[in-house]
């Protein structure tokens, strides 16, 4: 057994002291802090319209709709101007020289039937829009209410708007995660296992397909058995995994620690950030069962990854080979989304009982939804029972497969290798 | 007597197709350095894979150092170096050395302190922390080599050793397997040049097709395969040697090189008579010299002609 703790280690030693590791340490929390920082910043950078507003209107009811607009957020009046002949052309020439982003023509049709024009450099913005359409309809409602007599005071009462809290019970507690932030946790889990998987399965296959080309392999196997030699890589590139996902785990909690800070700084005039991405809370249950329902899939895969490798006899051959391994965990990444959808379907059931796709798909379920320690405890023992299976004809393959050389094998020969 | 070193008895392996080593049975006593011999394409890789436990025959057994088990479970004692060389060619030069000797089962502190005594004494102590791939061919093949008998084994097999070194290398290489042998080892090395193995074989045992066509010792070999060979070298002109040359009474095959003849002569014949009528003939004579047939020529005797049947897939298992 020191053998298998030899190869562990050369492994883990040669892995960890490449630059590329402690490149993805660094580079792993940027990616992060990007996926979930980047709504925040990109929130941000479109927020504020300049815009004027013309008043052509009888009544002088433009200035209402421009102390209305005002108290929106995200929208500045520059000014409010009667309507008169060239008004329009010139306002149009302060568009062209981006002095203001556009400008409402307001007349009593707003008042009546609710027509407004708007003109501006960027009126694709469908946000932006919908946020302009809302403010004007409040203030044309109320304008129309406050003439047909109704108190102001009962107009603003009447439009508390509802606030819909949410807060999901996981296995019977309530959590204090809001629906934002179990959707979160979970696309992040789905995110960092997909690359992850892939990541590390085929540093497995590069690691086989490296001794086959040198040669290395004939010298081992004269001394160590092959599954033992199999049994030493996995482990000793899951090993570099752990490390890797601690260093990120490390950062992503002083990340999460400083979140007030963090969203202070991307945020403007203390807006709610909670509406805009929440940052998830990783109970201990939830890190176990992600990291147990990694290394298990890690195990399944990386174990397809060495027969691919065993099976070619460079690594351009490998690349191509591993053609179906990597359509397979795209393939259980992206039905998992189905989980997030709607974590208690039958389709996210039987996903997350797979093997080949509940790496991706369980520790999603068991983010977004309320999955019992039971549903788990099957869906991991399924998982093992698949790793064992899959290592069992992988481990086979790559008996007969490191010693050859030439022209890869058809799949009727890998059946009699797996059969031998 | 000793347990021999190796022992194969009726080992057969067939891979897809065909027979690669049928029925082979050999002996390799003790500190002995032993040839295997055949053509391209005979079984000697596949033998040497068994004997390692790379392979597993399919009927036969294999027996090292007198005890059960395969080469796995001696692979303490055993060093291998394979045909097809090569070494993780992004690690360090003592790194690779201390990981190689840890498959041998040397303890990481020993691996450690021999592979720098030998890098010391081969001349690359000053590269032990560069990367492999930093160092020339000649340099990569010292580190493998010594990769190879680092835990000091009693059996060091190596498969077409002298195959791609240069004069000056192979030349190492013999020493090093001379010294070796000294030291005690056994020594099992397979090849297709027969010049290296007639210089360093004690025990041989020729095989082609899988099948083994002779073994014993050297000199036993020679004694029953020889026959009697002459060497004749001409100083200019050949006068009608070739008429000689062609009398069935005195020389059963010859090759005519010209300025130069190795004979076969025809068993009773007299040398004697064949110099008379040599000089009779007109020729001057620069050279004429009674040989022991070489290892060469016995192998080519044995073998045939060298076959395009050859199968070029035998190591595909």
């Amino acid at each position: 057994m020191s053998k298998v703790g030899a190869v562990i280690r050369r492994e883990f030693i040669e892995r960890v002291r490449r630059r590329s590791f402690w490149v993805m340490a660094m580079l792993g929390p940027v990616f992060f802090a990007a996926i979930f920082l980047a709504p925040l910043w990109f929130a941000r950078g479109g927020g504020l319209k300049r815009i004027a507003v013309v008043d052509r209107t009888t009544t002088g009811f433009g200035l209402a709709v421009a102390v209305g607009l005002e108290s929106t957020r995200g929208i500045f009046v520059v000014r409010r101007i009667l309507g008169g002949p060239g008004v329009e052309d010139s306002l149009a020439r302060e568009v062209g020289a981006r002095h203001i982003d556009g400008f409402l023509l307001v007349s009593d049709s707003l008042f009546e039937t609710g027509a407004v024009e708007y003109r501006a450099s960027n009126v694709s913005s469908l946000e932006d829009i919908a946020l302009l359409r809302q403010s004007l309809g409040r203030v044309a409602e109320n304008a129309r209410l406050e003439r047909a007599g109704v108190n102001p005071g009962v107009v603003a009462r009447a439009q508390v708007p509802v606030t819909l809290r949410t807060n999901k019970i996981t296995r019977g507690r309530v959590t204090g995660e809001s629906a934002g932030q179990s959707f979160a946790l979970a696309y992040f889990m789905m995110v960092t296992l997909y690359i992850a998987l892939l990541l590390y399965g085929v540093q497995v296959m590069g690691s086989v397909i490296d001794e086959k080309t040198s040669r290395v392999v004939e010298v081992l196997v004269s001394s160590i058995r092959p599954f033992q030699l199999l049994l030493g890589k996995v482990l000793g590139v899951g090993a570099v995994s752990l490390l890797q996902f601690l260093i990120w785990g490390v950062a992503a909690s002083a990340l999460i620690g400083r979140r007030a800070v963090l969203e202070g700084q991307l945020t403007d005039r203390g807006q709610d950030v909670g509406q805009v991405f929440q940052l998830p809370h990783v109970s201990l249950a939830t890190g176990v069962v992600f990291i147990a329902f990694f290394l298990g899939g890690f195990a399944l895969y990386s174990a397809m990854f060495a027969a691919v490798a065993a099976i070619s006899s460079t690594e351009q051959e490998a690349r191509q080979t591993q053609t179906p391994v990597t359509v397979l965990i795209m393939l259980a990444f992206f039905s998992s989304f189905a989980t997030l959808a709607n974590p208690e379907s039958r389709l996210a059931l039987a996903l997350s009982l797979v093997p080949f796709t509940s790496p991706i798909a369980m520790p999603a379920r068991w983010a977004a939804g309320n999955v019992s320690g039971i549903d788990v405890a099957i869906s991991f023992a399924l998982l093992m029972l698949g790793t064992v299976a899959v290592t069992w004809v992988a481990a086979r393959i790559y008996r007969v497969g490191i010693l050859m050389t030439g022209k890869r094998p058809s799949i009727r020969e890998l059946v009699r290798w797996v059969r031998a | 007597m000793p347990d021999p070193i190796v022992l194969l008895d009726h080992v057969t392996k067939r891979f897809a197709g065909h027979i690669a080593v049928d029925d082979l049975s050999l002996t390799v006593p003790r500190g002995v350095i032993y040839g295997l011999l055949g053509p391209n394409g005979a079984g000697k890789t596949t033998t040497i894979r068994m004997i390692l436990d790379i392979l597993q025959p399919d009927s036969g057994t294999v027996r090292l150092f007198g005890e059960p088990g395969g080469g796995r479970a001696h692979a303490e004692r055993i060093g291998y170096l394979p045909e097809e060389r090569g070494l993780y060619r992004k690690m360090r030069v003592l790194d690779v050395l201390v990981f190689l000797g840890e498959m041998k089962g040397v303890d990481r502190r020993r691996a450690r302190e021999r592979a720098g005594e030998w890098l010391e004494r081969l001349g690359l102590a000053d590269w032990r922390l560069r990367r492999v791939d930093e160092l020339s061919k000649g340099m990569q093949q010292k580190v493998q080599f010594i990769s190879t008998i680092l835990h000091d084994p009693a059996l060091v097999v190596l498969d077409e050793a002298f195959a791609g070194l240069d004069p000056v290398n192979a030349q190492g290489m013999k020493d090093t397997v001379l010294e070796l042998r000294g030291r005690g080892a056994t020594i099992l090395f397979s090849t297709h040049i027969m010049e290296q193995a007639e210089k360093l074989c004690e025990q041989l045992c020729i095989i082609a097709r899988g099948r083994k066509l002779v073994d014993g010792t050297l000199n036993d070999i020679k004694r029953t395969h020889g026959g009697q060979h002459l060497v004749v070298g001409f100083d200019g002109s050949t006068g009608t040697a070739a008429q000689v040359f062609a009398d069935p009474r005195l020389v059963t095959k010859v090759d005519n090189y010209g300025q130069y003849a190795e004979l076969e002569l025809a068993s009773g014949a007299d040398p004697q008579e064949v110099l008379r009528q040599l000089v009779a003939s007109g020729a001057r004579l620069s050279r004429f010299e009674l040989q022991e047939a070489s290892l060469h020529k016995i192998f080519i005797d044995l073998v045939g002609p060298v076959r395009g049947d050859a199968r070029a897939d035998e190591d595909r298992p």
